[in-house]
């Protein structure tokens, strides 16, 4: 009589300790899905700032062949410092689509100066550019992947429950917030 | 993609199980096999595959470790740097940021076939290797699909798993030899006459089975790596449509590459690592797809035209 209630509060032992390994389990999938999350971002950080350091090389450079286009040239600063000064996920990504419009125009600008065109310094900074650009789109893909992940452990079962315990919240997307950039490009002659 | 993605990964899990049942087979028929030769106990068989394993380990593990060193000297391999192919390399350094990967050394063989292979045992010492071949004849689009594979490869610790597989092969091997040798040389007791007669027939015919499935495992276990290779090269196919997010890229570059995929440094023991088969499609032997490292080339473009929706194939 006594072996058999003894055994009972064994097996029940065992299976929350089970259930114990599992939730631990569970908190550290979702705590390194977080930081993978996080990891991410600071990625698409990286190439941002990469670009940040370049624009002034790039600005000086065409200034120095093209000095009346100040519109265009301010555009590109003023676009600039929104993303340095862009503190969530969503003023960033609204930042950057604006970096990227002013930039499109700067180089479509660079299309009436040859001589601007040719200078090697501009060619390369414009190659930088390039990568750097693909880059970001690169990361933002990743970091897209690593938030859905993310969003998605902490939205079904089980891991909602943890969720609401430790107070994980959903991670917001770098989505593009300029509607223009979704419309085709309209070539005008 | 995803679907595809679950459903290889799904499928190396069976592999490996059937793997694993397959090893415990063979080991089932090493013990019966001592016993009745040797009259020996269980326990012999669990040393016997113990210290075959470790045999295999040792033969396998300075090639897994400097996987990326030997092959790199194997194929006759240069590395390429940025100011010398910077097409390649923001290629490389972009899609390994959408890998979420540490960017792999990028290698070139000069040869004009067209193919590619990535090793190294860890992301941390990924490597990238292309012939001249591939970078001279693919548009962006479909070297993009093939870098994407490749980095797969490296994410989904693909040359780990085969050297793992590649010493249980070798451990399967070992063991057989030894049975061999032991069935042809050695010593000991035939047949205890303690069983009655039809006991005597049914352990006969267990004998033989035992026998035949000891002598036979490399072969079986040869199929079995070779079906791991062709499944991790659906893996690595459905991943890097993930990676690039544009499955027809690969999808182009396979068809341009399935007819001219042969390289001439590389061998039987490096054509698993390729993205095509590199050494020619030209002998007709039965039963060939199940001796086949890669999946048949039109089943995987195939998939990969599926994932695109039709997008971008030509």
């Amino acid at each position: 009589m006594l072996t058999g209630v003894i055994s009972l509060i064994a097996i029940i032992a065992g299976i929350i300790i089970i259930l114990l390994f599992i939730g631990i389990g569970i908190y550290n999938l979702i705590v390194s899905l977080r930081n993978k999350v996080d990891n991410s971002w600071h990625q698409i950080d990286v190439q941002l700032r990469k670009r940040y350091d370049l624009i002034p090389n790039l600005v000086e450079t065409v200034k120095g062949y093209a000095k009346h286009e100040r519109e265009t040239l301010q555009n590109v600063i003023n676009a600039r410092k929104l993303g340095i000064d862009a503190k969530t996920v969503k003023e960033q990504a609204k930042a950057e689509n604006m970096i990227t419009g002013t930039l499109k125009s700067l180089f479509a600008l660079s299309e009436n100066y040859p001589n601007l065109k040719a200078d090697q310094h501009f060619l390369r900074l414009m190659e930088q550019l390039n990568g750097i650009e693909s880059n970001i789109a690169y990361a933002r893909q990743f970091y897209n992947d690593m938030v859905m992940k993310f969003n998605t452990r902490i939205q079904t079962f089980p891991g909602n429950i943890f969720a609401r315990m430790f107070n994980f919240l959903s991670r917001d997307y770098f989505e593009i917030e300029e509607v223009s950039a979704r419309e085709p490009v309209k070539v005008k002659f | 993609m995803y679907e595809q993605i679950a459903s290889n990964r799904a499928k190396t899990v069976f592999i490996i199980i059937g793997f694993i049942i397959f090893i415990t087979l063979v080991g089932f028929a090493i013990g019966y096999y001592l016993d009745w030769r040797y009259g020996i106990s269980n326990n012999y068989s669990i040393i016997l595959m113990i210290f075959a394993l470790i045999l295999a380990v040792i033969m396998s593990f300075s090639s897994y470790y400097y996987s990326d060193r030997i092959v790199l000297s194997l194929t006759g391999a240069r590395p390429i740097s940025r100011e010398e192919n910077p097409r390649v390399y923001y290629m490389v350094e972009g899609l390994s940021i959408a890998a979420g990967l540490p960017i792999p050394k990028i290698y070139v063989i000069g040869d004009k076939g067209m193919n590619a292979f990535a090793t190294g045992r860890n992301p941390q010492k990924g490597v990238i290797v292309f012939t001249q071949g591939l970078l001279d004849n693919l548009n962006d689009e479909e070297l993009k699909g093939v870098i994407s594979h490749e980095l797969s490869h490296i994410k989904n610790y693909d040359i780990l798993l085969g050297t793992i597989v590649v010493v249980m092969v070798g451990m399967i091997t070992i063991i057989s030899n030894i049975i061999f040798r032991s069935l042809i040389f050695g010593g000991g007791s035939r047949r205890r006459s303690s069983k009655g007669s039809g006991g005597g027939i049914l352990s006969l015919i267990l004998i033989i089975v035992g026998i035949l499935l000891i002598l036979l495992s490399p072969i079986i276990a040869t199929l079995i790596r070779l079906a791991i290779s062709r499944n991790r090269e659906f893996l690595a196919d459905s991943t890097g449509a993930l990676i690039s997010r544009y499955p027809a890229g690969l999808a182009n570059a396979l068809k341009k590459i399935s007819m001219h995929s042969e390289v001439k440094t590389a061998s039987s023991a490096t054509a698993h690592l390729f993205i095509a088969n590199p050494i020619g499609e030209k002998s007709k032997v039965m039963f060939k797809s199940l001796f086949n490292t890669h999946p048949p080339t039109e089943e995987r473009i195939r998939r990969l035209e599926n994932m695109s929706l039709g997008v971008g194939i030509k």
